[in-house]
């Protein structure tokens, strides 16, 4: 009993330890303070549509959003990090959308089938990996997308798993039990679940294991000289991905409640592919600009915009797509850079101005 | 002593690495024949050929990016345990207390110049992946620990003032500083050098002779390079080997290698008279 107690006490401890180092960290890096204002901002439009002030639509717009925000950082660490090609992403948020619906189907509750549905992803992830250990480049490329179209085929012919073209239904997710989420509620704990993502991932990318996946990437031999293990990282890589885009399926099936076959396909795999590029390699705020540029923009302003004539708004998502990798070939992300030199240049301007108008008094 | 292996291995005192025998075959080419010489603690050591005369082979096999070699090559390492490093992976070899630097560099051009240096740091941290998502006491500490050791060595290497800026479209001088300052990070024993001062200035040149003296005394470490630059060799050397063609010509001080005649006949050709 005694040493149950000081357990729970050293538990208590850390907790308490944790917490004060969050908010210090809070207090002092910046990061952090944008990842709460993101939440924030998130949570605002939810705010907005309950006013009545946006559409009722909109808030499942961002949600899609979100979810593909965190597909597309999974894939962002894999492409961005370590320089390796996944074209199979679409099938393994397929695999945890139908993942969570199927074991909560078996009587587990939430978390217990999502948790399930992760570490099943986890062991495919490191099957992928290892596979990966022998191929590089395009063929990799190739041999993950067969991995997404054999998730394809399952979703389309395993009956018992997936009702086949019928779909699955599902419900708003119930967590610990008792706490019924709505659909409000649902798109707060979405937000929440990104922004823990990012948080892991700025974590992970700015710490010794981030560091590898980069030296990694840029020269093999060069990592291997410095002690990097080149088949961890990159099956740690691979396994982090899968995570993500598992993660994304569960929230997926959590918040749209119906999951169909067909969804998973290799064009979903390739506009997650242009999230990450046009957004910004490395970049977490990228990561989330860019799914806004390819999903956001057409589905929120160019189809009202141009609903008169059906697929125009597709070609102008299409040529927006083309400018941004155009000119910011690095991402989108790198916009910011400019607009502080501009508003720089501004600043300087006006001084000058300013100084000039003294001279002649 | 290393009594679990089943082969112990002998080191003459005060000898760090010593390579005996080591043949490397390229197909039918012969890269490496029959090639051994020793590197002392606390030395200076060149090794210096004309144009594909293994020199590179050579450490690409001391630190085992080559496999399927012959012959042996006995390390002290860091733990004072005498062993063959053939037998070590190429990825724990810096572990042993072995560090290289390559020809091109080979730095992250999109990380901070102390970020590059923590990289060489890689096998001295101790948190995992967990500590690093949770961002635990221990990696923040550890992680502080090694920027302040990263600093010390910019410090000393003159550079740190670029500590913040990125790698890329710094000047190459500056590169091969880092480099080595990269080296440095892993508490070495012995530091392997592709070509320290290729491209490099005159300035640049003896500032870097001056520093590979500093480093040899402050870090109480070995330093074994590959080098064209024969002024540079020839002052910055305790020893120099030379090879030609995979084969061993000579071995010993700066002037007995200049005076040797199998070192001027392979530099500048046999008189025919």
């Amino acid at each position: 009993m005694k040493k149950v107690l000081s357990y729970f006490n050293k538990i208590t401890i850390y907790i308490k330890d944790s917490f004060r180092r969050m908010v210090s960290a809070v207090k002092t890096d910046a990061m952090y303070r944008r990842f709460v204002y993101l939440f924030v901002g998130l949570n605002v439009i939810l705010l907005l549509s309950e006013l009545d002030i946006m559409n009722y639509s909109t808030v499942s717009l961002y949600a899609y959003i979100i979810i593909f925000t965190i597909v597309a950082l999974g894939l962002n660490i894999l492409l961005g990090f370590s320089g390796l090609m996944s074209l199979g992403t679409a099938g393994f948020v397929g695999f945890g959308a139908y993942g969570v619906v199927y074991f909560e189907t078996l009587g587990f509750p939430y978390e217990i089938s999502s948790l399930i549905t992760i570490v099943i992803a986890t062991f495919i992830g490191l099957a992928v990996g290892l596979f990966s250990l022998k191929v590089e480049g395009v063929y990799l490329a190739i041999s993950t997308l067969a991995v997404g179209e054999i998730f394809s085929q399952i979703f389309k012919r395993v009956t018992w798993f997936t009702n086949a073209y019928g779909g699955v239904h599902y419900k708003y997710p119930t967590l610990l039990g008792f706490i019924e989420l709505d659909r409000n509620m649902t798109y707060i704990f979405l937000s929440f679940v990104m922004v823990v993502m990012m948080v892991v991932m700025y974590h992970l990318t700015k710490s010794k294991t981030g560091r590898a996946l980069l030296a990694m990437s840029r020269s093999n031999s060069s990592a291997q000289a410095m002690g990097v293990s080149i088949s961890k990282y990159r099956l740690f890589s691979f396994v982090v991905a899968i995570l993500y885009a598992t993660i994304g399926g569960i929230l997926y099936a959590s918040f749209y409640r119906y999951v169909q076959p067909l969804d998973w396909n290799l064009m979903l795999t390739l506009l997650i592919l242009a999230m990450v590029v046009v957004g910004g390699m490395k970049s977490i705020f990228g990561t989330f600009l860019g799914v806004f540029i390819i999903y956001g923009i057409p589905k929120l302003y160019l189809e009202d915009l141009f609903s008169s004539v059906s697929g125009v708004a597709y070609l102008f998502s299409g040529i927006l797509i083309i400018v941004v990798v155009m000119f910011y070939p690095y991402g989108m992300i790198h916009v910011t850079h400019d607009i502080k030199k501009l508003y720089n240049k501004y600043k300087i301007h006006k001084q000058n101005k300013l100084k000039a108008g003294d001279g002649d008094e | 002593m290393s009594d679990n292996t089943n082969k112990s291995y002998v080191l003459k005192p005060g000898t760090l690495l010593d390579i005996q025998n080591l043949s490397m075959r390229f197909g039918g080419l012969t890269a490496v024949n029959n090639l051994s010489f020793d590197i002392k603690e606390n030395e200076i050591f060149g090794l210096i050929g004309p144009n594909g005369a293994g020199k590179t082979t050579v450490f690409n096999c001391i630190t085992q990016f080559y496999k399927d070699k012959d012959g042996i090559i006995i390390f002290n390492n860091k733990k004072n345990e005498i062993i063959n490093l053939n037998d070590i992976h190429v990825e724990k070899i810096i572990k042993e207390g072995l560090v290289r630097t390559f020809q091109n560099v080979e730095l992250i051009k999109d990380l901070s110049v102390i970020d590059n240096l923590l990289i060489g740091a890689h096998t001295l941290f101790k948190s995992d992946f967990i500590g690093h998502i949770f961002r635990s006491k221990r990696a923040s500490e550890e992680e502080t620990f090694y920027k302040a050791k990263a600093l010390e060595i910019l410090k000393f290497m003159k550079i740190d003032y670029l500590k913040d800026q990125y790698v890329a479209g710094q000047p190459y001088g500056i590169l091969k500083k880092i480099g080595i300052a990269r080296t440095l990070m892993s508490n070495p024993k012995l530091i392997i050098l592709d070509e320290p001062a290729a491209g490099l200035n005159e300035t640049e040149t003896t500032e870097l002779s001056k520093l590979m003296i500093q480093i040899k005394e402050n870090y109480k470490c070995s330093i074994l390079l590959v080098e064209h630059d024969m002024g540079f060799v020839m002052g910055v050397c305790d020893r120099i080997c030379a090879i030609n063609f995979g084969k061993f010509l000579a071995l010993g001080t700066p002037d007995y290698i200049k005076r040797h005649p199998d070192v001027q006949e392979a530099y500048l050709g046999r008189d025919d008279e």
